[in-house]
């Protein structure tokens, strides 16, 4: 089970950087990328806390 | 002979795990993207996805200090109480008021929502077709939920983590997949450039995003329930904040870019856009994700047909969240005296504060009556279109939803800043990042920037709000005034102060609050550093 978690928030940070490089191959269109990238930094974000807690409890256990 | 020894308070049961508190969290703040998006996309245009992501910003900052409060003092008395003891007992009613009127229209809001979900299944209960029929299911379903309340009924943990279990799996399908088959960064593009709204369409369009990231009062009320609450916290409700966060965002820029499976065809026979069926459309605003989930090549041919299911079941539990969550607030508002004693009466048979659930659940069936109106009786819809810009239904609900929360949310930040200072001796497991180290009162404490910041953009939320929401303007500081005076009245009848607040002994509660949480090692440091800053004072008070 703790593998499964800790290959979907890998995942997520995966999809995270994916939604970062789209949206800052369309930089020309300005702040019309802004939203895309928040979206890809919270993936981000997210992946790498699911990732710390999992890390945080392999590591008591 | 000794006095027989006073029987100990009830305490509520500490039995919530961490996923139980993610899934009460997101049980309470993941519906609201069902009522959201619709209403947002139907303002903001092509710019939906700044409109969320604005309120976006402002819900992080707020989640962050909800998590810090909560995780310093996990008592359920939730917004009200942190800003009753920041800054006063006057300011503290005021927040706790303002969330009390969330939580009625919270109740109203979502059972009208969750008939839209229906209706996506069973036609009869669109709102435009049968106006009436909606309205009684809508209005069976809150008294449905009164009466379970009442009775003391109430959904399970294990429910409402079933649920959220699944709607997280559900929504991150139709997000992947739509993302993959459907979404075409182009008509993105397009929509923002030729697309961009009015200034006014923006500001309501933000306002009406806050929508989307109502409901944290539930994670002070997590607090209360759950094991060992400064450490687990924190954890859940930063996997909570980014979740819904994610989700607001995705959504919003799925709707804009999104090729959608069938093609859309407006009144003339032109192809539209997804986004382009919710402005002036009620009915579809209403039930904007089962909509979205039906045009995700393949698996929309699937989601048809649970979406609709998993969004009413989630909204009915977020309308039940309003009717339980308002009792419980008026509960923790009267035994801080800020409301009369009548709140905490409770039933002799089911142990349930009955008197705060009807009295707020029909607060709740006159919201409903107002807001459905229009679509009941043509006198009212042109007295609305004359005076209010023909808001009703989901908007008029919308308006006051916004409006309680922006002013509860303005106050927290207030009452986050007041505790630093006031406060610096309560360990804190979470603290906000980005602080500034200041001398107060001969203590060292820390000043929360990120606060400052989520109050400025709160606060011109709620500004946004009252310039751009007619009915917001007059209902929503209607409300605070009448409660205002009620308070008013009852502290001058109970000999207590009006606009100062009543002495309390903070110490000796906060050790209490620990004691009972299980937080041990905290209540020891704490204790130590009221020892130490005992002895700094005496130390700088002694003569050389």
């Amino acid at each position: 089970m703790m593998i499964l978690r800790g290959a979907l928030a890998a995942a997520m940070v995966l999809c995270g950087i994916v939604i970062l490089a789209r949206m800052l191959e369309a930089i020309r269109a300005g702040a019309a990328i802004l939203p895309g990238i928040v979206l890809g930094a919270a993936l981000i974000a997210l992946g790498a806390h699911r990732l710390s807690l999992i890390w945080r409890v392999r590591r008591t256990s | 002979m000794a006095a027989p020894a006073k029987p100990a308070e009830p305490e509520l049961r500490r039995s919530v795990t961490p996923w139980g508190s993610f899934a009460w969290g997101y049980s309470d703040v993941g519906a609201d993207i069902f009522v959201g998006l619709g209403l947002v996309l139907a303002v903001a245009a092509g710019a939906s996805n700044v409109a969320f992501l604005f309120a976006g910003v402002v819900y992080v900052c707020i989640g962050l200090a909800y998590t810090e409060l909560a995780a310093t003092y996990p008592v359920a008395g939730g917004g009200q109480y942190f800003v009753m003891r920041g800054i006063g007992d006057i300011f503290g009613f005021i927040a706790g008021w303002a969330v009390l009127l969330d939580f009625t229209i919270d109740v109203t809001l979502f059972a009208w929502s969750s008939v839209d979900y229906t209706s996506q299944l069973i036609p009869a209960l669109v709102n435009s077709v049968h106006p009436w029929l909606h309205f009684i299911v809508v209005l069976g379903l809150v008294l449905g939920l009164c009466l379970l309340n009442v009775i003391g009924v109430r959904e399970s943990t294990a429910f409402n983590g079933f649920v959220s279990a699944l709607d997280v799996m559900s929504e991150t399908a139709i997000l992947c997949l739509g993302f993959l088959f459907a979404f075409r960064p182009q008509l993105l593009i397009h929509a923002m450039q030729f697309d961009w709204p009015s200034p006014y369409q923006l500001m309501l369009g933000t306002s009406l995003a806050i929508v989307s990231f109502v409901g944290l009062e539930s994670i002070s009320q997590a607090a209360q329930e759950t094991q060992r609450p400064a450490s687990v916290i924190p954890r859940t409700s930063v996997a909570l904040i980014l979740t819904i966060l994610i989700f607001a965002l995705a959504y919003s820029n799925l709707a804009l870019g999104l090729h959608p499976w069938h093609p859309i065809v407006g009144p003339h026979g032109h192809p539209m856009q997804f986004w382009q069926i919710f402005p002036n459309n009620a009915d579809n605003q209403g039930k904007a994700v089962a909509l979205l989930a039906a045009q995700v090549p393949y698996y929309g041919a699937f989601a048809a047909l649970y979406v609709p299911v998993l969004g009413a079941v989630l909204l009915l539990i977020s309308s039940n969240s309003g009717v339980f969550g308002s009792s419980r607030i008026a509960y923790a508002m009267s035994t801080s005296k800020l409301l009369p004693s009548i709140f905490q009466r409770v039933h002799a048979t089911f142990r349930t504060p009955v008197i705060s659930i009807v009295f707020f659940s029909t607060i709740a069936l006159v919201e409903l009556i107002f807001a459905a109106a229009p679509s009941l009786f043509p006198a009212a819809d042109a007295l609305y279109a004359r005076f209010f810009r023909g808001e009703s239904g989901l908007d008029f609900l919308a308006d006051l939803y916004a409006f309680g929360a922006a002013t509860s949310y303005s106050f927290v930040f207030l009452g986050l800043i007041g505790l630093r200072l006031s406060d610096p001796l309560s360990p804190r497991k979470f603290k906000i990042p980005l602080n500034l180290p200041v001398m107060w009162r001969g203590e060292r404490a820390e000043f929360p920037i990120v606060a400052v910041i989520g109050f400025i953009g709160i606060f011109s939320i709620l500004l946004f709000t009252l310039r751009t929401h007619p009915l917001g303007r007059i209902f929503g500081p209607s409300w605070l005034l009448v409660g205002i005076v009620l308070y008013l009245i009852y502290r001058r009848h109970r000999g207590l102060p009006l606009f100062r607040s009543q002495p309390r002994n903070w110490k000796k509660e906060q050790i209490d609050i620990l004691r009972r949480s299980g937080e041990l090692e905290l209540m020891d440091e704490y204790v130590a550093n009221l020892k130490a800053s005992e002895a700094r004072r005496n130390a700088s008070a002694a003569p050389p």
